[in-house]
């Protein structure tokens, strides 16, 4: 066990035969969290400056987005992020 | 953290649940139903269907996002858990967990917590639901999104199975075990609002949690407790119903075994014990669904419930009239579609026989 993990610390579960694509599934998922955090904080602040008043970063901070707003483009984010997990073609192309 | 950040990061795990509930769902029902459509799918034991899926991509990335969204959600940079320990002084203060007025919890702090209660962080909720004062707080977040197509309080679920047990009877002494926040309670708190209302539940933080709902709302005929559910300090014969929510499946067999006994001995002659909770499984990739999910959220007794011979138990110990059901948790649930990820609910009852007339 490293020294740095807690005593409680167990091995982690592994869904794919490589365990690196185990662990890097969760590097590419804290990623695309960032992102959206990101994307989220650079809408608000888009607001803002499109209502021409002085950003304020408290209250740019502070105000939380419309939730069903964010909900409905967390939906399209995530589809448009997991996707590719079906493995399926977009566009009709040969099957071999 | 920051609130915005904690709700975008949030907003984005429930998005990519919902994409794990649906559209991952679906292609998985789909390449299996492909595979298995020449040979009998109710027999396949559930090592049998995994081999079915052994290999395939997609059943490997559907298990992964099980888990770890899970796991993001609650232990992640921006997790519920970090989040509400942030918070604790200012929730806990505002929740009014240090007042002693009538809607208290009557706490044990004496009460020795089972050991198969504190060894598994149930739900992948980090440190369990007692060893964090705010973790009521954290799980009642958490409970939001845990069916998404539920919606966040599973208003329509707890009402319809409210209802359902309530079957034009007019309870006046009811039990809810295992309440955890108060969400299984408050429904039977609507619909009988004269009767006297007891919850009981392990875990203390949660039980501040709800005791703040019903300070909220000034509820009035409700006493929440911290006790065992498999053995309570109520006298014998002390209710004329006694239920519980999704609480089944988080203990050991020999548990739900104490908590059936515990119930016939609380329940009055022709009083009535209602669970919801999950045990039918109509076939293979059922079953495989459902005792994958025990492993992957932490929810490891839930294979044992699954194979209990229910009848068989209840009416050894003296049960009649047991009833267990199919329960569909919202109106526009098609309990055959496979359109989506769903626990397989299930309303198990039983009835105590009244006395023999002397």
């Amino acid at each position: 066990m490293n020294p740095q993990e807690p005593p409680h610390a167990r091995p982690e579960q592994q869904f794919f035969e490589d365990p690196a694509i185990d662990r890097l599934m969760g590097t590419v998922m804290a990623l695309a969290t960032e992102v959206f955090v990101l994307q989220s904080r650079l809408r608000a602040l888009e607001d803002r400056l499109g209502e021409g008043g002085v950003v304020d970063v408290a209250n740019l901070r502070a105000d939380s987005e419309d939730q069903a707003q964010q909900a409905a483009e967390a939906k399209a984010y995530s589809e448009h992020l997991l996707r590719p997990l079906l493995g399926l073609q977009d566009a009709l192309g040969p099957t071999d | 953290m920051h609130e915005s950040d904690f709700a975008a990061a949030q907003a984005f795990l429930l998005g990519a649940k919902n994409f794990w509930t649906t559209n991952l769902y679906r292609e998985l029902r789909y390449k299996y139903d492909r595979r298995i459509d020449k040979r009998d799918a109710e027999s396949l034991t559930p090592d049998e269907a995994v081999a079915e899926l052994e290999g395939d991509v997609t059943y490997h990335f559907f298990g992964w996002l099980e888990r770890h969204l899970q796991r993001m959600k609650y232990t992640s940079r921006y997790g519920v858990i970090p989040y509400h320990s942030e918070r604790r002084d200012t929730l806990t203060q505002e929740a009014g967990f240090s007042l002693q007025d009538e809607y208290a919890p009557v706490l044990n702090p004496g009460l020795e917590l089972p050991k198969y209660y504190k060894s598994i962080d149930i739900h992948q909720h980090q440190g369990g639901l007692w060893s964090e004062i705010t973790a009521g707080f954290a799980y009642e977040y958490g409970a939001r999104t845990t069916t998404p197509l539920l919606g966040e309080t599973h208003e329509d679920l707890h009402k319809r199975f409210t209802e359902y047990v309530a079957d034009g009877v007019d309870f006046k002494r009811i039990l809810d075990l295992g309440c955890g926040f108060g969400k299984s309670t408050r429904p039977f708190l609507k619909q009988f609002p004269t009767s006297a209302v007891h919850a009981v539940d392990l875990s203390a933080p949660c039980l501040h949690v709800a005791s703040q709902f019903a300070r909220k709302n000034s509820t009035r005929n409700v006493r929440y407790s911290q006790q065992d559910a498999r053995g309570t300090n109520f006298d014998d014969e002390s209710f004329d119903l006694v239920t519980s929510t999704m609480l089944l499946h988080e203990l050991p067999v020999k548990s739900v075994l104490q908590l059936f006994e515990e119930c016939y001995r609380l329940l009055q002659h022709g009083g009535r014990m209602a669970h919801l909770d999950f045990y039918i499984l109509p076939d293979a990739f059922d079953r495989l669904m459902h005792y994958g999910h025990s492993k992957r959220n932490n929810e490891i007794f839930m294979r044992g419930v699954s194979e209990l011979d229910l009848p068989g138990v209840l009416g050894k110990i003296g049960f009649i009239d047991i009833k267990i059901e199919r329960f569909q948790e919202g109106v526009d649930v098609d309990l055959d579609a496979h359109e989506a990820w769903r626990f397989p609910w299930t309303a198990i009852s039983a009835v105590k026989p009244r006395r023999a007339a002397a």
